[in-house]
């Protein structure tokens, strides 16, 4: 118990040290010849146009809605397609059944999105 | 073990007839023009919700049975529950389809479907005795009623009061996941009857977790309660809601949370430490402090909706003092408070539904002279608040009754003096209702228009109370013996 918390504390304690020395020590050995190109925000060698705090249209949340919806779908049926063989020795026929359920629960979920015209970009 | 496919999964029968009835229902309500009539699906999820109903008055006969690793529990208790539920469920949509113009016209097939999808939850949690089906249950319930709350979506009230149902809603159940968290780290199972054996062993060194989960869960089961002090939400809440759905907040959602309640108690029952009577302390405070704040608050509140929202909050209290002695004895008096509530709530918000609906406004005002326009409503009215006052020799004086003298027998004398002053001070605010009705002029002299579903619900409300006060006697020693 104690030993494990021991190792926690050690962590932690390196991992505020490294970066700490790190930048430290890179401090005293670079040279400092600061210009205004320099201190631009970073993008790949292009200039940055524009703010950061960019809007997005509000429309995409319902996109965001169905990702989930389908994500966590996937989500559950990859183990369960993974351990298929296993768990139908074990529970025969009913496995199959209730991920049936289940996806079909999900399909109503996208009937509905569909007749509520979720999918349509108005 | 048992294999999944050989469990009984008949047993589980009525919660499947709801779950496909609301299935069938979303996809019809889908394809149906949006001009058409919805209706006939409150018709049909009365139907399901009766045959649901049915179905669990026939299990009484079927022996105590549990599938899914006692995840799902068949016994007398869980039926009755399901009783309480599907009964209130059965009521709020006769009230609903008994509004003439419903309050969210637009989406009135997703409020009936959202209604079943609610009382599913209920009946998950009522009839299992494992953390996850208990959380899983009361989610279920507690998204389907933000939903219904906020259902008005163009008064600003109605998404007022979804607002503050959804973020405290949510943050209670965080706590109550919290709470359950930490009696999952100390035994590392979730079934509450495993959780009991292994605290009664290792419970007493662990207290300080021990009460700290506990607490948590009292703070969650608080909110969902509406008991105080975690009852600011309900107000605003319950006059934001459409009047059926608050009747739904008032019978079915505190209905379901005091059998979480009862279920989660089991689970600390073990005998260890001083842990026990400090739980009941903690109930007693619960208790005291929502009928003290309940029945004084409601006393200046000229919003009839508001008014109920209180007096929900001081019922919550009532029976919590029969929770509160923690003696299993007092598990039927629990019932039979809960059925007296449930009629009585219905019947009064009914009536609040149809005079809101004539005059266009909650105020206590628009029951003026309600006896000189519908003598029977008002007479009916009268009932169902003489009856949540508790005067003598209503169904309602006799649920206080039980509690009181269960109370007595364990020596509880403070919570029982409480009980019994703030139930006069009740007097006070119920009677201001029967004042307007009977002594204030009315501003129009035609009758109330009432529908055929709302007589129905009124008519059972009526009957149900009045013969629960006839033979009160008659229905405790049902449940008791049922409960054997």
């Amino acid at each position: 118990m104690e030993k494990s918390y021991l190792s926690l504390a050690i962590f932690f304690l390196l991992g505020i040290a490294l970066p700490m020395v790190a930048l430290f020590f890179g401090r005293l050995l670079r040279p400092h010849r600061p210009l205004p190109e320099k201190a631009i925000t970073y993008e790949s060698g292009v200039d940055p146009t524009g703010d950061s705090w960019v809007q997005f249209h509000v429309r995409y949340y319902l996109f965001a809605l169905l990702f989930v919806i389908f994500d966590v779908e996937a989500v559950f049926l990859y183990p369960w397609a993974v351990s298929y063989d296993l768990l139908r020795t074990e529970m025969g026929l009913f496995i199959l059944v209730e991920m049936t359920i289940f996806v079909l629960f999900l399909l109503i979920g996208l009937i509905y999105a569909w007749k509520k015209k979720v999918l349509e970009w108005r | 073990m048992q294999s999944m496919s050989d469990m009984d999964w008949g047993i589980m029968a009525p919660e499947w007839v709801i779950a496909i009835a609301c299935a069938l229902l979303i996809v019809v309500d889908l394809f149906l023009k949006n001009t058409a009539s919805r209706r006939w699906i409150g018709f049909l999820s009365l139907l399901a919700v009766g045959m649901a109903g049915g179905w669990v008055i026939t299990q009484f006969r079927h022996k105590s049975a549990m599938i899914l690793d006692g995840a799902y529990i068949l016994a007398p208790y869980t039926l009755i529950w399901k009783i309480i539920l599907l009964t209130g469920a059965a009521l709020v949509l006769l009230v609903s389809l008994g509004q003439e113009k419903k309050e969210y016209e637009p989406h009135e097939g997703e409020y009936y479907y959202l209604l079943l999808t609610a009382v599913l939850g209920g009946m998950i949690v009522v009839s299992t005795a494992d953390l996850i089906g208990l959380y899983t249950g009361l989610e279920l319930l507690s998204l389907s009623s933000y939903i219904l709350v906020g259902i008005q979506k163009k008064k600003n009230r109605s998404n007022e009061a979804a607002w503050k149902y959804v973020v405290l809603g949510g943050v209670s159940s965080a706590f109550i996941l919290y709470g359950m968290s930490f009696l999952y780290g100390l035994t590392g199972t979730t079934h509450v009857g495993e959780i009991q054996k292994q605290l009664s062993q290792v419970g007493s060194s662990y207290e300080a977790y021990v009460y700290l989960s506990f607490f948590l869960m009292m703070v969650g089961f608080g909110f969902k309660l509406a008991s105080a002090p975690f009852h600011t939400w309900a107000p605003d809440v319950y006059q934001g809601a459409p009047t059926p759905i608050t009747s739904f907040l008032a019978i079915v959602s505190k209905s379901v949370t005091f059998a979480l309640v009862l279920i989660v108690y089991m689970a600390y029952a073990g005998p260890y430490g001083e842990f026990q009577e400090d739980m009941i302390i903690l109930f007693m405070i619960m208790a005291t402090l929502s009928m003290i704040i309940g029945n004084t608050v409601a006393l200046r509140q000229t919003n009839v909706k508001r008014m109920m929202a209180y007096s929900s909050i001081a019922h919550a209290g009532y029976v919590l003092v029969a929770v509160a002695t923690g003696n299993q004895i007092l598990i039927p008096i629990v019932f039979f408070y809960l059925f007296v509530y449930l009629f009585m709530t219905i019947g009064v918000f009914a009536v609040i539904a149809l005079v809101a609906e004539q005059e266009k406004s909650e105020d206590l005002k628009a029951f003026a002279g309600l006896y000189h326009r519908s003598p029977l409503l008002a007479l009916s009215m009268s009932v169902f608040l003489l009856s949540l006052a508790g005067i003598p020799v209503t169904a309602g004086f006799f649920g206080k009754f039980y509690i009181i003298m269960g109370a007595l027998e364990l020596n509880h004398i403070w919570l029982i003096a409480v009980m019994i002053v703030t139930t006069i001070i009740s007097y006070y605010y119920y009677f201001a209702v029967i004042r307007q009705m009977y002594f204030r002029r009315p501003a129009s002299s035609d009758p109330v228009r009432v529908s055929w579903p709302m007589k129905v619900a009124i008519g059972i409300s009526l009957i149900a109370t009045m013969g629960i006060g006839i033979m009160p006697q008659f229905v405790l020693e049902t449940l008791q013996s049922l409960l054997r």
